[in-house]
């Protein structure tokens, strides 16, 4: 574009945001509206949806299944059966490590411990750290962990079982890396994320739980998470 | 004559001093910068940042009594260790994993680092103290 041209068009640009001197404060508003970090702005759901078309009263209404995590029966901290239905009526956080892993859990269980100080007597809030070396994180060794770290209660469940169906159930249905790598400190890579589980089982948010940030945006998701159900 | 030549001798003695020392200084810092990235990369996720360790799980070396026995800090850093052991009067019993991809150098920046930032040290420990230390140790 030469000169003589683009002069006029910046002219006529200048006298648009002189005569509309709303539109930029109108622009700005709808941003602040629409941005993402709106604290009225319900969280998405995440995974795979499937339209489903059932017939509802005769007529034929589709709608949305959202992925959600499946019940499942795994052992607690304290030797007792854990399913799907113990974190009925609960948002909670899920996350997997191994007790003797060297590398990202001490982290994980820093920050995640920093979530349970947060949210601790909440009784709409539990967490479920999944352990991914069940064959050395008994019972007796997940009730000393949880101890060691300071942790008591109900509220914060450390679970083992079944190796395989713990690594399908966090790959499948929580959408995290868990494998075994002779190759990887600890012989497992994991990935160092915390999921958010509303009560509905949907996963709201996966989040670094490995960063202070990362963690701290958990938090605040958890609050808006909380209130989608005290309204 | 005789004055400015015992002035300038003073003088020059004087230069090597400062300058010795602070070359020694120049050492001391960039142990501690290197000290710094090894801590951070090989211990720091489990004893923290600050050196304070976590709850009742891993402990701290921020103010820990058990920095009174060098040598031993020094070979369970590449050798681990094993067993229960006592930190400000405190149990602790869970395995630290040896490291035994850390020269005897990074050990050096290492524990230097961590006396001068926790120890009340003010001085290096260089790697020719380390070296002998880790060999005695050696299993």
């Amino acid at each position: 574009m030469s000169k003589r041209k683009l002069i006029p068009v910046l002219n006529r640009l200048a006298s648009f945001w002189a005569k509309n001197k709303t539109t930029p404060l109108l622009v700005s508003v709808l941003l602040i509206l629409f941005g993402c970090n709106s604290p009225n702005e319900k969280l998405p759901i995440l995974g795979n949806r499937e339209a489903v078309t059932k017939i509802v009263d005769g007529k034929s209404v589709t709608d949305s299944v959202y992925q959600s995590i499946p019940d499942f029966k795994f052992v607690s901290q304290y030797g007792d059966t854990v399913t799907a239905k113990t974190l009925n009526n609960k948002i909670y956080v899920a996350d997997f490590f191994f007790t003797s892993c060297p590398t990202i859990c001490p982290k994980m269980k820093v920050q995640l411990k920093r979530v349970y100080e947060k949210f601790k007597g909440n009784p709409n809030v539990m967490l479920l750290s999944h352990t991914i070396d069940p064959a050395h994180d008994s019972v007796p060794v997940l009730k000393e962990f949880a101890q060691n770290l300071g942790v008591t209660g109900r509220q914060w469940l450390f679970v083992t079982g079944d190796r395989e169906k713990i690594y399908d159930i966090g790959q499948i249905s929580y959408m995290v890396t868990a494998q075994a790598d002779s190759t990887a400190p600890g012989g497992v890579v994991h990935s160092g994320a915390f999921i958010l589980v509303d009560k509905a089982k949907h996963i709201r948010g996966i989040y670094d739980g490995t960063t202070e940030e990362g963690v701290d945006k958990l938090m605040n998701d958890m609050d808006r998470l909380l209130a989608e159900y005290t309204l | 004559m005789m004055r400015l030549t015992g002035l300038l001798v003073a003088l020059t003695g004087f230069i090597s001093v400062i300058s010795c020392q602070s070359a020694e200084e120049i050492k001391r810092q960039k142990y501690i910068t290197e000290g710094i990235l090894v801590y951070k990369t090989n211990c720091a996720n489990c004893h923290q940042t600050k050196g304070e360790g976590v709850a009742a799980l891993y402990p701290p070396i921020a103010g820990s009594d058990y920095l009174a026995n060098k040598n031993s800090v020094i070979c369970l850093i590449r050798y681990g260790q094993q067993g229960p052991i006592v930190v400000n009067g405190k149990p602790y019993n869970r395995p630290m994993p040896a490291q035994p991809q850390l020269s005897d150098l990074e050990i050096a920046e290492l524990v230097t680092y961590i006396y001068n930032e926790w120890g009340n040290e003010t001085k290096l420990t260089g790697v020719k103290e380390v070296t002998p230390i880790l060999q005695q140790c050696k299993k």
